[in-house]
C-alpha cells in the first residue's frame, strides 16, 4: 500500500511540476474563451454594413419611412434614389453603393415583393438578411397603413401571442435550456479528460517499458501496483487541473461581483438566476464520480495497450483505436441524448458502463429524479464501478505479461489470452 | 543454511521451454555464476527468483522459508540485463525513489546514497538527469540502486557489460566486499574469465536445463584431461619421449605438454624422466579453463536456440 503511495506521488509530482502542466492549465481556459469570443467576433465581422440604393417605381416607399428605419436599425444603410435603372446599374459602385434593388411598378402590397439585391460582388447570406429584415419592417408599416391598423391595434398584434415553455411537473426546477448547456459542457469535459489523460497513461506506460525501468520496478512492487499507481497519479493530476479551473472561475466570479460595475453585476445576477434552478451539489458530485469512474475504466485499458506495444506510436494508435472509438461513440450518443434525455437510447447508454460517464453526465442536469430516476442513477453508478473493477483487473493481467514482452506487437486476441490464462 | 533453494522449477512459454526442471542450491555468502549460452533460460530463471514471473511448476525457498515475493523482494537486489532508469528524472531523486520502493525510509535512503556516491565518485551527479550520463556511468548508478538497500541476495545480470577496466575493477571489488559482509551474489554472464576470477560456485544452463553445477575448483577437476606441462634444464629429443606412459600434445626445445595415460600416476612419469637423466625444472598440471568446458558442453548445440512447439 505504502508503495502505491510512493508511485502515485512520483507520477503526480513529475507531471504537476512540468511546465506543460502549468501552461496548459492557464492556457486552456483562455483558449476556450478566445475561441468563443473569436467565433462571435468573426461572425459579426463577417456581416458587413451594406449601402443599398432603392429605385421605387411602385410608389409605396418614401424617403421619410426609409430614413426613420435607418435611424432605428443601422446594420445597413438604405437610400431612395431616382436615377433610371440602367444608369444606376452602370455606376452604383462609383456612387458608393454596395448594391441596389428595383421595386417594380406592378408591386402590390397584398402580394409582397420578390426582387434581387443586385451587387457587383458575392454577399454572405447574413448581410442580405439584414437588408431584407429592414425592408420588411418598412413593408409592415406600409401594410398596416393600407389595412388601417393604428398604433393600438398594432400593439395588440405584436404582443398578444401564445407562449409555451416545457415544464417538468415532477421536477419544478429543471430548465431545459440551461440543462442542455450544462449537460453538454459536462459531457464534453469528461470526453476530453478520457482522451487526453487516457493517452497520458498509455504514453507513461510505454515510457517505462521502452526505458526498461519497468523490470527494475517490478522487482520491487507488483506490476499491478505499478499500473494502479500510475493511473491514480495521473487521475490526481487531472483532478488538480479541474479544481484549479473551478477555483479560477470562482475567483473571477467573485471579483466581478465585488467590482459591481453596472453591466457586470447584471451578468452576475443573470448567472445567479440561471443556477438557482439547478441542483449544483448533485451535479458536482456526479461529475466527480463519473469523471473518476470513466477515467479508471478507460485509462486502465489504455495502460494495457501501452504495456503491449513497443516504442512505435503507430502501433499504439492502431491498438488503441477500438478504445478511442468507444469514447467518440459515447459523445455521439450524447448529442442525441441532449435533444431527448428520456429516450430509450439515452437511458440505456447512460446505464451501460462504457458510455455512461459521458451520457449520464449529459442527462443529470435535466433533473434527478425527474428525468433520471434514482434507480437509473444508482444502477449506472453501480455498473460503472463493476465495469472499472473489471477493466482494471483485465488490464492488470495484460499489463503483467506485456510490460516485460519485447518484440512483435500482439493482437487484441493475444492480449485477451494473456488476460485469461491462469497466473 | 542455503539462502536459496530451487526445486524443479519450470517455466514454459508458448514457443519455448524457457526453464525446464531446474534445481539449485545456493549457500549464504557465495558468489554464484549462472552461465549458459544465449537463450538458455538464465534471465527467465532469474525473473522467477526475483518474483517477476511465477513458476509454472516447482518451489523456491528463500532463507529457509517458502519464497513470498511480496515480503521477500525487499531483501533482494536485482540488476536486469537491460538497464533501465527514468531518463528525465534527477539522479538523486530517482535513487531515493527506488530505495524507498525497496522499503527504505527517505532519510535513511538519502544517507546511504550519499555514502555510495562519495565512494563511487558520483557526488556531483545528484541534480543531473540520467539522460546526461554515458552508458557506463548509468551502469554504475544502476549498480548503486541495486545494492543500496543492503539486500541479502544480489542478482546481477551481466554486471560488467559496458564498463571500462577501471570501473569493472571498482564493481568487482564491491562485489567481493558485499560477499565479505555476508551478502550472496548471483550473476549471469558469458565472460568466462570473469567467472573464473570472481565466482566460487557455478551452474551451467543450456536449453532450459542445468547441465553442470559445482565449485569452480571441482568443475575444473571433473573436466581435467590429465594434461601436464613439464620443463627441463636440458634439451629434449624425441628419443626421450616413450609412448606407453603418456601422449605428447606439444613439444618445444625444453618443454613438453603431455597427457598421462590412464593407469599411470604422476610419480611414474617423473620417475621415467629422471631415469632418462633429464633435469626437471617444473611439473604442472594444466586444468581446463571454464571457457573450454563451456565450449565442450554446449559447443555442439546450434548457435541460436531453436523455437519449439510447447504442449502442456
Ligand atoms: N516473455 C517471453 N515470452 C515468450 N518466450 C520467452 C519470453 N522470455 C523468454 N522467452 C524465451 O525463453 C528462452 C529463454 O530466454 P532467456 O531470456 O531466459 O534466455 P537467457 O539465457 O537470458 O539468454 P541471454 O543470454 O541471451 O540473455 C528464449 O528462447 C526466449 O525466446
Ligand atoms: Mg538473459
Amino acid at each position: 500500500m505504502n508503495k502505491i503511495l510512493l508511485i502515485i506521488k512520483r507520477e503526480y509530482l513529475t507531471r504537476v511540476r512540468k511546465k506543460t502542466f502549468i501552461i496548459s492549465t492557464i492556457l486552456f481556459p483562455l483558449l476556450y474563451l478566445a475561441l468563443i469570443f473569436g467565433m462571435g467576433y468573426l461572425g459579426e465581422k463577417g456581416k458587413s454594413r451594406l449601402r443599398v440604393a432603392i429605385i421605387d417605381s411602385s410608389g409605396y416607399f418614401d424617403k421619410g419611412k426609409i430614413e426613420r428605419e435607418n435611424l432605428k436599425d443601422s446594420s445597413s444603410i438604405l437610400r431612395l434614389v431616382t436615377d433610371n435603372p440602367d444608369s444606376l446599374k452602370k455606376n452604383f459602385t462609383d456612387q458608393g453603393y454596395d448594391g441596389f434593388i428595383i421595386i417594380p411598378q406592378h408591386a402590390s402590397w397584398e402580394q409582397g415583393i420578390n426582387e434581387p439585391l443586385q451587387t457587383s460582388r458575392t454577399l454572405g447570406i447574413g448581410s442580405a438578411a439584414q437588408v431584407e429584415k429592414k425592408l420588411n419592417s418598412i413593408w409592415d408599416e406600409i401594410k398596416n397603413e393600407k389595412l388601417g391598423i393604428d398604433e393600438n391595434k398594432k400593439m395588440i398584434l405584436n404582443s398578444s401571442r401564445v407562449n409555451i415553455i416545457p415544464k417538468n411537473i415532477k421536477d419544478e426546477t429543471a430548465d431545459s435550456g440551461v440543462a442542455s448547456t450544462i449537460g453538454y459542457v459536462a459531457g464534453f469535459l469528461i470526453y476530453l479528460i478520457l482522451l487526453i489523460y487516457g493517452s497520458q497513461v498509455m504514453m507513461g506506460v510505454m515510457e517505462e517499458k521502452t526505458n526498461r525501468i519497468a523490470e527494475v520496478i517490478v522487482s520491487s512492487v507488483k506490476p499491478f501496483q505499478l499500473m494502479l499507481g500510475k493511473i491514480l497519479g495521473i487521475g490526481l493530476v487531472a483532478l488538480t487541473q479541474f479544481l484549479l479551473w473551478i477555483a479560477f472561475i470562482f475567483i473571477i466570479y467573485n471579483i466581478t461581483k465585488a467590482g459591481g460595475s453596472g453591466m457586470m453585476s447584471g451578468v452576475v445576477g443573470q448567472v445567479q438566476k440561471v443556477f438557482a434552478g439547478i441542483n449544483i451539489p448533485l451535479i458536482l458530485f456526479c461529475f466527480g464520480f463519473y469523471f473518476l469512474g470513466g477515467f479508471f475504466f478507460y485509462s486502465s485499458l489504455y495502460a494495457a495497450i501501452g504495456s503491449a506495444v513497443n516504442e512505435d506510436m503507430r502501433e499504439a494508435q492502431s491498438l488503441s483505436f477500438p478504445v478511442t472509438m468507444l469514447v467518440i461513440f459515447s459523445i455521439a450518443i450524447m448529442t442525441v441524448t441532449i435533444s431527448e434525455p428520456t429516450g430509450k437510447l439515452a437511458v440505456w447508454a447512460s446505464i451501460i458502463p462504457f458510455s455512461s460517464p459521458i451520457v449520464m453526465m449529459a442527462r443529470i442536469p435535466f433533473g434527478v429524479p425527474g428525468t433520471v430516476p434514482w434507480w437509473q442513477l444508482g444502477l449506472s453508478m453501480g455498473l460503472l464501478i463493476a465495469g472499472f473493477i473489471f477493466t482494471v483487473w483485465l488490464s492488470g493481467k495484460i499489463y503483467r505479461t506485456g510490460i516485460l514482452m519485447y518484440g512483435k506487437k500482439p493482437s487484441w486476441k493475444e492480449m485477451l489470452k494473456w488476460a485469461f490464462r491462469k497466473n | 543454511m542455503p539462502i536459496l533453494e530451487l526445486h524443479h522449477l519450470r517455466k514454459y512459454f508458448a514457443t519455448q521451454k524457457a526453464v525446464d526442471d531446474i534445481s539449485l542450491t545456493i549457500e549464504k555468502g557465495q558468489i554464484f555464476g549462472l552461465l549458459g549460452p544465449n537463450g538458455a533460460g538464465k534471465t527467465t530463471l532469474i525473473r522467477m527468483i526475483t518474483g517477476i514471473f511465477y513458476p509454472d511448476e516447482g518451489d523456491i525457498f528463500f532463507d529457509g522459508k517458502k519464497f513470498d515475493p511480496i515480503n521477500d523482494i525487499s531483501k533482494i537486489g536485482y540488476m536486469p540485463e537491460e538497464r533501465g532508469l527514468y531518463k528525465k528524472m534527477k539522479i538523486g531523486e530517482q535513487t531515493e525513489y527506488l530505495a524507498q520502493l525497496k522499503g527504505l525510509k527517505r532519510s535513511e535512503a538519502n544517507r546511504k546514497i550519499k555514502e555510495w556516491f562519495i565512494k563511487f565518485d558520483m557526488h556531483t551527479w545528484w541534480n543531473k538527469k540520467v539522460e546526461d550520463l554515458s552508458k557506463g556511468m548509468s551502469q554504475k548508478l544502476q549498480f548503486v540502486t541495486t545494492v543500496l538497500h543492503e539486500p541479502k541476495l544480489i542478482i546481477l545480470d551481466e554486471p560488467f557489460s559496458g564498463l571500462d577496466p577501471v570501473n569493472t575493477n571498482l564493481i568487482k571489488d564491491e562485489i567481493y566486499n558485499l560477499a565479505q559482509k555476508g551478502a550472496t551474489i548471483i550473476f549471469s554472464t558469458h565472460r568466462m574469465e570473469q567467472v573464473e576470477e570472481i565466482c566460487d560456485h557455478i551452474a551451467l544452463v543450456n536449453k532450459g536445463q542445468k547441465i553442470l553445477d559445482g565449485t569452480v575448483k571441482q568443475v575444473k577437476q571433473d573436466f581435467k584431461e590429465h594434461l601436464f606441462k613439464v620443463s627441463f634444464a636440458d634439451h629434449v629429443t624425441p628419443e626421450h619421449l616413450a609412448i606407453h606412459l603418456f601422449e605428447v600434445k606439444k613439444k618445444d626445445d625444453n618443454e613438453v605438454v603431455i597427457k598421462v595415460d590412464p593407469g599411470y600416476s604422476n610419480n611414474d612419469v617423473l620417475q621415467y624422466f629422471i631415469n632418462k637423466g633429464l633435469r626437471i625444472e617444473s611439473f604442472n598440471e594444466i586444468l581446463p579453463s571454464l571457457n573450454d568446458i563451456f565450449i565442450r558442453l554446449v559447443g555442439n548445440t546450434p548457435t541460436a536456440r531453436q523455437f519449439q512447439e510447447v504442449t502442456a
